[in-house]
């Protein structure tokens, strides 16, 4: 018989202090990896855990004070990402078109549920160039704003390929009727290197659409194991053909 | 030219490497890799790969020029010749036609999104843990893997060994009897769950021919360049991690392969206060705790399992103890938890058949979904409740907001064909 053979499971032992990271806790860093840096005092101005510990009034005043740290701000919108309602909307949207941050400002505002996130993503489309415009496109794909699709469209043939991309893989993710037919036409006048991310746009819509609207599916799938189609999205859309087709076979 | 192998003989190959003999795999019919951001771990997972005579490792993709000049050093000192090819940008080593796989071991921030990019180009994929560090890119990870048809393997490596497939073994023929609990080690709590604690302070950012600090963070929320992230210290920080997912990656990836989950998520989520505990159920009645202590001493990553009529409890070192009645399944195994070597090979099977490895991308998500919620559990303090089909927390809008973390531009993560 080996030690421990009938041993019973562990009493549940609790550890010496809170556990890492409870709110206002040590901001210890375990392992961190190997050869991690110990880890050192950190300095006030740039702990994260007080504000953390704010209700959304006062995070939402960080935003708005002109003498608030770039880091203040980062970690407001952060927070304001879970708590943050309707009243935060306007103050993160100021934001979209700051540098350093505009991301964090999408990062508040992608996960909020309330509609007025959705308008003030709209509103700054045409504000915006470059990758800002390029973050506020990918943020109304993840948040399927279906009012967004006939913008997307136009921006589908901006003159900045990163710019069609990014509104092409949106109206993918968005999908429906619409944004199928916008994205049909775009695989008909775009092209290298627009192309493929239409493709694959379209790949991702029409899945999207299976449910709702299978003829207008397989029609999308059919357009996409055609000749001219990146090899990759013919190769999707032919398994996805067979798979309809076996499924309706049996 | 390709040649059939079946005419090559005795002739060797390009590298001077005889072919036709046992063992020895024609050029033709091997199996053309690259690799993206190789560095510790990853030259654990390369040098398993490389000892694969399957495998003509011909590129190497890196952010860091130390870490590309490494690895370039140790591919071409493998083959006898200089033909790595390494490049600063991933995009033109996907882009190669004639790469039909990729390995990926970048830190956490950039696996998913770097392993759905592969599966856009049609790569076969194997990638280190965590696979993704949410819930939303677990699951565009599946999708997308799924939508290409490609071979995707997460470096959760104990699904490939001995000790850890017994027990697993064990519990799934019925062995345990009918199986009431899960226990999977836990111990790297290593960020704060509120985690976005602070910044080091800023320096010049390095020449990005030697570290691009912007394709470095990538889809992480910007921050002013400091060395202790690229040189160690990134899992202090929440935005590069995924919290008690690395080791539960690991452990409750095997724990919900156990129970006959791979399909699913658990359902309730309750941290245990003053504990690093936190216990969970299945829709079947199977209980898993996470938690970091009270472990027997087996090695790191344990995992034990419980059922009416018997329990197995094991680790990285092989080592395993179980109740009296077990006794006689008993296996001595030397093979270390974290020895990638079997796991590649599998990998490397399911490239050649067109099967589903062990750890797949379907599997991988499900227990990544399950140890996200844990996590998300930890970081709020109380009890969450999970909707496997409708991919939400119930009635709880705070935890649901949790479930994703947007992207920096110009990254995105592509292609959820279906609501979360």
């Amino acid at each position: 018989m080996q030690q421990g053979q009938t041993q019973q499971p562990p009493a549940q032992t609790a550890p010496a202090g809170g556990a890492a990271g409870q709110p206002g806790g040590p901001a210890t860093g375990g392992r961190g990896g190997r050869g991690a840096p110990a880890m050192p005092r950190i300095p006030p101005e740039f702990d994260a855990n007080p504000i953390w510990q704010l209700d959304q009034a006062k995070l939402i005043a960080i935003l708005k004070d002109s003498g608030s740290t770039t880091f203040q701000k980062a970690i407001a919108c952060k927070r304001l990402a879970q708590i943050g309602n309707k009243e935060s909307v306007a103050p993160l949207a100021a934001l979209l078109s700051d540098n350093r941050l505009g991301h964090y400002a999408r990062f508040g505002l992608e996960p909020n549920p309330d509609p007025s996130v959705d308008e003030a993503l709209r509103s700054a489309l045409p504000k915006l160039k470059g990758r800002l415009l390029m973050g506020v496109i990918h943020s109304i794909g993840v948040r399927r704003d279906a009012k967004a699709v006939d913008a997307l469209g136009k921006l589908m043939y901006d003159q900045d390929v990163e710019i069609a991309q990014a509104a092409s893989a949106s109206l993918g993710t968005i999908g429906g009727p619409q944004a199928a037919r916008l994205l049909r036409d775009g695989l008909n006048r775009t092209k290298i290197p627009v192309l493929p991310v239409v493709a694959r746009a379209t790949l991702v819509c029409a899945e999207g659409l299976m449910r709702a609207s299978r003829a207008q599916a397989l029609e999308l799938y059919t357009t996409l194991s055609g000749p001219s189609m990146p090899k990759v999205v013919r190769l999707a859309a032919y398994r996805a053909l067979n798979a309809e087709a076996s499924r309706t076979a049996g | 030219m390709i040649v059939p192998s079946s005419v090559l003989g005795q002739a060797v190959d390009q590298t001077g490497r005889p072919v036709g003999q046992p063992g020895v795999v024609a050029p033709s019919d091997r199996i053309i890799v690259g690799g993206i951001g190789l560095r510790n771990r990853g030259q654990q997972d390369l040098a398993a790969a490389l000892a694969d005579p399957r495998v003509q490792f011909v590129g190497i993709a890196d952010v860091r020029e130390s870490s590309r000049e490494t690895i370039k050093s140790i591919v071409d000192r493998h083959y006898g010749n200089s033909n790595c090819v390494i490049y600063r940008d991933d995009a033109e080593l996907l882009a190669r036609e004639d790469v039909e796989a990729v390995m990926i071991a970048t830190s956490d921030r950039w696996h998913a999104c770097m392993a759905v990019w592969a599966a856009q180009s049609g790569k076969d994929i194997y990638c280190e843990k965590p696979a993704a560090i949410s819930i939303a890119e677990s699951f565009a990870l599946a999708e997308n893997v799924r939508r290409y048809g490609v071979v995707y393997q997460a470096g959760c490596q104990r699904r490939n060994v001995p000790n850890f497939e017994l027990a697993v073994g064990l519990a799934r023929s019925g062995k345990l009897g009918k199986l009431l609990a899960v226990h999977a080690d836990d111990w790297s709590r290593t960020v704060t769950p509120l985690g976005h604690s602070w910044w080091p302070e800023e320096r010049p950012e390095p020449d990005p021919l030697v570290l691009d600090w912007d394709k470095w963070l990538g889809p992480c929320p910007w921050r002013p360049y400091n060395s202790r992230y690229p040189d160690g210290g990134r899992s202090q920080f929440w935005d590069f991690h995924a919290g008690i997912l690395e080791w539960a990656s690991h452990t409750g990836d095997i724990c919900q392969w156990a129970a006959d989950c791979d399909h699913t998520h658990a359902i309730e989520y309750e941290p245990v206060p003053g504990t690093t505990h936190v216990n969970c159920s299945y829709a079947n009645g199977v209980k898993l705790i996470f938690r970091g202590d009270g472990w027997l001493d087996l090695g790191t990553c344990r995992v034990r399992l419980e059922g009416t009529e018997g329990w197995i409890e094991t680790g990285d070192s092989g080592k395993m103890e179980m109740s009296d009645d077990l006794r006689p399944y008993h296996q001595t195994v030397t093979m270390r938890g974290t020895d990638p070597s079997r796991h590649i090979q599998n990998w490397l099977d399911c490239i050649r058949s067109r099967s589903l490895p062990r750890a797949n991308a379907e599997s991988t998500c499900n227990a990544h979904v399950t140890s996200h919620c844990a996590y998300i559990a930890c970081q709020l303090g109380r009890k969450v409740t999970w909707d496997p089909a409708k991919r939400a927390f119930v009635n709880d809008e705070e935890a649901n907001r949790m479930r994703s973390r947007a992207y920096r531009e110009p990254w995105r993560l592509d292609s959820l064909a279906t609501s979360m």
